[in-house]
């Protein structure tokens, strides 16, 4: 590993985690390993569901286990605002909250920031915005962020770091952010109170310039935390551009070490992510979707609201191991398309279903894809995935050629 | 197929073994073939759209106890048109022996589904009813349903139960020529659908064939009989009005029916000595557990409660026993009495002994760290998984599992006060007992003050022009204070002055 900055001295950084590398596909840059935190080991790559508020969206947390969930999200933002830092000190932190056992990941709070830009600005000290109950103007920073999740009590915390949207024409701002990161990264290791219970993971910036990307990463790397995140992408970049920005991160992360891309989660996303070198993925969409009354599925996604689906008496996905797609003899539900089109947008129990289906599906895809990398037939595995998604090559979209041509698989030779 | 199966008589399908006495509480047993046998009195959970309200059916079938639920036919009917005259729910793929309500909604085998003609409690229709049909809500509007639909839809369907047409008023009382009117149509409605069900097996077997060779699809199975047994109405009126019609459920209309199904506590009295052996089911929307041991004490057998969805939806959490809690340690108690006090065991100091409350909001501030389960002792999923604040935590940050999870908890408390009940009069104790129940508890739950979830057109009733928004505007709350920001920048002079001190403590951010 290269760490080519002097870094001055530094608190040595303890790790709450160990990384285990199973597997590493012989073509491309896909990796299968096991992440061991202290509510039990997780196998990578995975997708992670967001409970945003403690909750993933009306499922039971025994329903959330079922799905093979391991590890899920909540957000600082979120959990700061509600119940706030006292009554989750006073509780005992998010996993008594809401009885949870399995391990929970929280953001730092600064992507909202950026979500809900127009009220907040950043400036060295933090970021400054509008309390969205009362209109106040706060200030957040490093500091907070870590101190409120310490009380979280999350077994992976994120460093607060300075998001800009990467579409952002500003490259002095750009650069600024990145630097601004690396300076916010040095605050929150030196606030951070748990570091052999709680793993902080840097978020490494610099936008959709590879130059400033590596910078950061070289400084980021220096600084030895347990994990890295390639933050600041899913802001509505070219998905050209968000394959080069993880290639080249990947590139230069130490190989011991998880990597996490955060905000990602279209299930194309994490196949051609997981062939870049990413391990861990987040996003609402598989859940957020699941509410709209669409499934996600291998051909892609169902509208089940659509009137085509009202007698339509299949399981949402055939053969699909979910509890709500299994057949009735087989111990699962045996939920129909029509049922969900009969409840969806009407009932909770619609869209607590779908939810259920939805988030089985990117966990049940993830497994497949380390088995695949682990009996090293990931690029068997890309060939399938697309054709399922797109059927003929001609609808295979360029940015997903291109990408796996970069590390070794062209999708248009068999 | 269906035409071989011999089909049973009513008498044989359903089975409830119980004494045949009126107006004094009494229990049973009421089996029918195939599905689990409930002890009455008991209550039958209300669904919407096929659902008990926020509980996936693995959650039911795994986290609750509930053995039979209530399904409202209106919930199923949309837009048919002539093209396409049968809803979804009647196509389902469905092998002779089984109900395609059932398959439709996904219940599972050993669980008692009845059907209705509408849900519980309805809502008000502002079309009337007809001599042969009556006015129902789905999802797209007022409709009529017919009573020959009604017919075909039992048909289709096949629920194990079927609550009968009858011809009821909502909203106010009816005069005199609209009683009367409420009489002869229930007694036609009754006369009609026995009549099709179950008297001429032959002709309704070709009748049967003749729908389903009219309609278009393949998939609608030969329904030509039905399993379903009936349960006659008993109008909401005195007994003398209703009399003629009442005369004939003993007589003429005896060996079809299996069941009665009441509208309010006083129908209980219509009940004569012919049909006490019947099965009572109640449809009186008690307001509270009290209104229910009324009901239990006049004979009713089985219960629908809307109070429990109501309380769930508003996040109140039912917490009382019919039989007195274990007494607290003394230490506990004192406690209890000085930590929280709840409102009613403050108030009634005055008395020997303060009264309980029947139900708490978990809205309420005073659960924020409050990490017990939601009632002591409460072996529910909710309580041996999570604690009030986290309930409280949901409720506030508007997730859909707080009503999960309410749902989970109230059911259960209302499984074990009717468990205890049926202790209770076995024990021939439950005189005693409800009085001291009603001693031990206020006589009111707690107003619903709390934010449910959204509501639907089906769930509300008709709006008049010039009404309020029904809900709140969400999105652009911040823009005025987005705009003073933006002014100020960094200078202090947009610093309203309401509670950033709560976010302060919060330690969420600082005030600049």
């Amino acid at each position: 590993m290269s760490t080519s900055t002097a870094a001055p001295p530094r608190k040595p950084m303890p790790s709450a985690l160990t990384f285990d590398l199973h597997a590493k596909c012989s073509t491309t840059k896909a990796r299968a390993s096991t992440l061991k935190l202290p509510h039990g080991d997780v196998p990578l790559p995975i997708f992670m569901p967001v409970a945003t508020q403690a909750s993933l969206k009306g499922l039971t947390y025994d329903q959330l286990r079922q799905t093979g969930c391991q590890l899920c999200l909540n957000n600082t933002y979120h959990l700061g605002l509600k119940p706030g830092q006292a009554v989750l000190d006073t509780v005992g932190g998010a996993h008594k909250l809401q009885g949870w056992d399995r391990n929970i990941l929280t953001d730092s709070g600064g992507f909202q920031m950026v979500s809900l830009l127009k009220l907040a600005q950043v400036t060295e000290e933090g970021v400054r915005f509008l309390s969205p109950h009362d209109g106040t103007p706060m200030l957040l920073t490093p500091e907070h962020s870590i101190s409120l999740q310490n009380s979280i009590g999350s077994d992976i915390i994120m460093q607060l770091d300075d998001v800009i949207a990467t579409t952002s024409p500003d490259h002095a701002r750009i650069h600024e952010a990145m630097e601004r990161s690396v300076r916010w990264l040095d605050r929150c290791i030196d606030a951070h109170k748990y570091p052999e219970r709680q793993n902080l993971f840097c978020i490494i910036q610099g936008g959709l310039d590879l130059e400033l990307r590596k910078q950061c990463c070289a400084e980021m790397v220096a600084r030895d935390t347990p994990g890295i995140a390639i933050g600041g992408l899913s802001g509505g970049e070219a998905k050209e551009d968000f394959c080069k920005v993880v290639d080249t991160c990947t590139g230069l992360l130490p190989e011991k070490k998880p990597r996490y891309v955060m905000g990602v989660g279209y299930p194309e996303d994490l196949i051609v992510g997981v062939a870049l070198g990413a391990d861990m993925f987040d996003c609402v969409w598989p859940t957020r979707t699941a509410r709209f009354g669409n499934a996600v599925v291998p051909s892609g996604t169902l509208n089940l609201r659509h009137r085509s689906y009202a007698e339509d008496f299949r399981p949402v996905q055939e053969g699909c191991g979910c509890s709500i797609c299994r057949p009735r003899d087989q111990g699962g539900l045996g939920i129909t398309r029509a049922y969900i089109y009969h409840l969806t947008a009407k009932e909770t129990v619609g869209a607590h279903l779908l939810t259920m289906h939805n988030v089985h599906y990117l966990l049940s895809l993830m497994g497949s894809a380390r088995q695949a990398i682990l009996e090293d037939r990931y690029p068997a595995f890309l060939r399938q995935f697309f054709a399922d998604l797109y059927g003929e090559k001609t609808n295979y979209p360029s940015w997903v050629v291109d990408a796996l041509r970069g590390v070794g698989v062209d999708l248009m030779v068999d | 197929m269906g035409s071989e199966s011999s089909p049973q008589s009513p008498q044989e399908m359903l089975k409830f073994t119980s004494t045949a006495s009126i107006l004094t509480p009494r229990l049973g047993r009421l089996a029918v073939a195939g599905r689990k046998p409930i002890s009455t009195p008991h209550y039958i959970p209300l669904t919407s759209r096929g659902v008990v309200p926020h509980i996936t059916q693995d959650v039911m079938r795994d986290q609750t106890a509930i053995g039979s639920v209530f399904v409202g036919l209106e919930d199923f009917l949309e837009r048919q048109t002539a093209k396409n005259p049968f809803p979804p729910a009647y196509k389902v793929p469905t092998a002779a022996n089984e109900s395609a309500l059932r398959n439709f909604i996904c219940l599972p085998d050993d669980l008692l589904l009845i059907m209705g003609p509408r849900r519980e409690p309805p809502i008000k229709c502002p079309p009337s009813n007809t001599p042969n049909s009556i006015a129902i809500l789905t999802s797209v509007g007022y409709r009529q349903l017919e009573a020959s639909h009604y017919i075909e839809a039992i048909r289709h369907l096949r629920p194990d139960i079927i609550i009968g047409l009858a011809d009821l008023v909502r909203g106010h009382n009816p005069g005199l020529k609209r009683r009367g009117k409420m009489v002869d149509r229930t007694h036609a409605y009754t006369t009609h659908a026995t009549e099709q069900l179950y008297k001429s097996k032959d002709t309704s077997q070709q009748q049967g064939a003749a729908t389903t060779t009219t309609t278009t699809t393949t998939t609608t199975p030969p329904t030509t009989t039905t399993n379903a047994v009936y349960f006659a109405p008993v109008l909401p009126l005195e007994n003398a009005e209703q009399s003629i019609y009442l005369e004939d459920l003993e007589s003429e209309l005896r060996p079809y029916i299996s069941g009665l199904a009441l509208y309010e506590s006083a129908s209980l009295s219509a009940v004569s000595e012919p049909l006490g052996d019947l099965p009572r089911l109640l449809f009186s929307a008690p307001a509270t557990p009290h209104e229910v041991l009324r009901d239990v004490s006049l004979g009713a057998d089985l219960h629908t409660i809307p109070f429990m969805g109501i309380c769930s939806d508003a996040g109140i959490a039912l917490n009382f026993t019919f039989f007195p809690p274990p007494p607290p340690q003394p230490q506990e108690q004192q406690e209890e009495q000085t930590s929280t006090p709840a409102p009613s065991q403050n108030q009634d100091q005055g008395q020997a002994q303060a009264q309980l409350a029947l139900a708490y909001d978990l809205w309420s501030p005073e659960h924020k760290t409050d990490t017990r389960p939601l009632s002591e002792n409460c072996e529910c999923y909710t309580c041996r998984n999570h604690h009030r604040a986290y309930l409280h935590h949901l409720l506030s940050a508007k997730e859909m599992l707080a009503w999960s999870l309410l749902q989970i908890h109230n059911h259960h408390t209302m499984d074990v006060f009717f468990a205890q009940i049926r202790q209770s009069i076995d024990r021939a104790t439950f005189d005693a007992d409800t009085q001291a129940f009603s001693r031990r508890y206020v006589s009111e739950l707690p107003e619903p003050k709390g934010q449910g979830p959204r509501l639907r057109g089906y769930q509300l009733p008709a709006s008049g022009p010039n009404q309020p928004r029904r809900h709140a505007r969400v999105y652009g709350r911040l823009d005025d204070a987005a705009e003073k920001f933006a002014e100020s920048q960094q200078s202090s002079v947009a610093t309203p002055d309401t509670g950033a001190d709560g976010l302060e403590e919060h330690g969420f951010a600082k005030k600049v």
